[in-house]
């Protein structure tokens, strides 16, 4: 796997120097603030609690293991969905099992609502039929409201790819709405 | 061209706030990318309000240090490469030194070992000349010292 550009590079190209470790402190303000986002990006990935809670340390492992100190809030969240990414398809690549799997609705069954329960259940199964490059530009397309750049460097492909990529994969998921009879 | 469509935002923010204006009517008629966005936005919008309260992400403090503890043994095992080199040469090492040894002096060897049957010894004694030369002794005991030192080795290593 290539692992994204290091954010020392950036802190450095800020600054001429290298950046310093970052401490503890500022490593769970940045946690708590993102680490939500990028569990829920992989939850909706991977469609398992435990993969996206292993996946997301290893994404935060890697990203302390950059150094970062020194580079902005922006660049470090668009690192970390960049790796999370990149961990993602290196998961599916490693179990083959990307379109096999079903969601995971543990821990549910106690759940206040079962309708919301169900709802959620379909959803999971339906974003599930997408392949993991589809789900991951969907997702990050639509909720991160990453350009095409981000996104081409996210999943390794070219930014001008993205759009043709996008597109097919918008129109996947509409069909697959449409059958279900969940189109608007 | 790679760029988004330049009134997808307006596009997605119509279906979001149900507010549409004609000029957008009228792009939705000329452009696929934006009917494609359209069409999945609200779906797309609900899955990722979808909670997931539920869940209880892993500790900060728990990361940080399992990061750190990695960062160690990342670091341990960095410095420890050129020593597992140097170990796995002296294993080649050795093991070619039998290898030559027992090639070389088989004749010698196989003489001796045949010297300490009964029958051998007597006839030694007889002849009053030493079975084993003494460069042989001193290489077996030579090698015979690395390679206990080098099991030792490995063996302290490993615990």
């Amino acid at each position: 796997m290539t692992l994204p550009a290091p954010l020392l590079a950036e802190a450095k190209s800020r600054t001429g120097k290298p950046g310093r470790p970052m401490d503890e402190a500022h490593f769970e303000t940045f946690y708590r603030r993102h680490a939500g986002g990028v569990w829920s990006y992989l939850f909706r990935m991977t469609a398992d609690a435990a993969t996206a809670d292993d996946l997301l340390q290893k994404a935060f492992f890697r990203f302390l293991r950059a150094n970062p100190s020194l580079a902005s809030e922006e660049h470090m969240r668009r690192w970390i969905f960049r790796t999370a990414t990149n961990l993602a398809m290196d998961h599916f690549r490693e179990t083959k099992r990307e379109r096999t799997h079903t969601p995971e609705l543990q821990g549910e069954a106690g759940a206040p609502s079962e309708p919301r329960a169900v709802l959620r259940h379909d959803m999971m199964k339906t974003f599930s039929e997408l392949k993991p490059r589809e789900r991951a530009l969907l997702w990050l397309a639509h909720v991160e409201e990453a350009d095409h750049e981000d996104i081409g460097e996210a999943l390794g492909v070219k930014a001008k790819s993205v759009k043709v990529l996008l597109f097919r994969a918008r129109k996947r998921l509409g069909e697959l709405l449409t059958k279900k009879g969940l189109a608007p | 061209m790679s760029e988004t469509c330049r009134f997808e935002s307006d596009v997605l923010r119509a279906v979001e706030e149900d507010r549409w204006t004609d000029a957008l009517r009228e792009h939705l008629t000329a452009c696929d990318d934006c009917v494609a966005a359209m069409a999945v936005a609200p779906w797309m919008e609900r899955f990722a309000k979808m909670s997931d309260r539920e869940h209880i992400l892993p500790d900060p403090s728990v990361v940080w240090l399992k990061a750190k503890l990695l960062q160690n043994t990342a670091e341990a095992n960095r410095v420890s490469r050129p020593l597992d080199v140097a170990q796995f040469l002296a294993y080649l090492v050795v093991a070619g030194g039998w290898a030559g040894l027992l090639t070389w002096r088989w004749d010698a060897l196989m003489a001796w070992m045949n010297s300490l049957t009964p029958a051998g010894i007597v006839q030694t004694a007889a002849s009053r000349t030493p079975s084993l030369s003494l460069s042989l002794v001193a290489a077996v005991l030579m090698l015979a010292s690395i390679t206990v030192m080098l099991a030792l080795h490995t063996i302290l290593a490993e615990e």
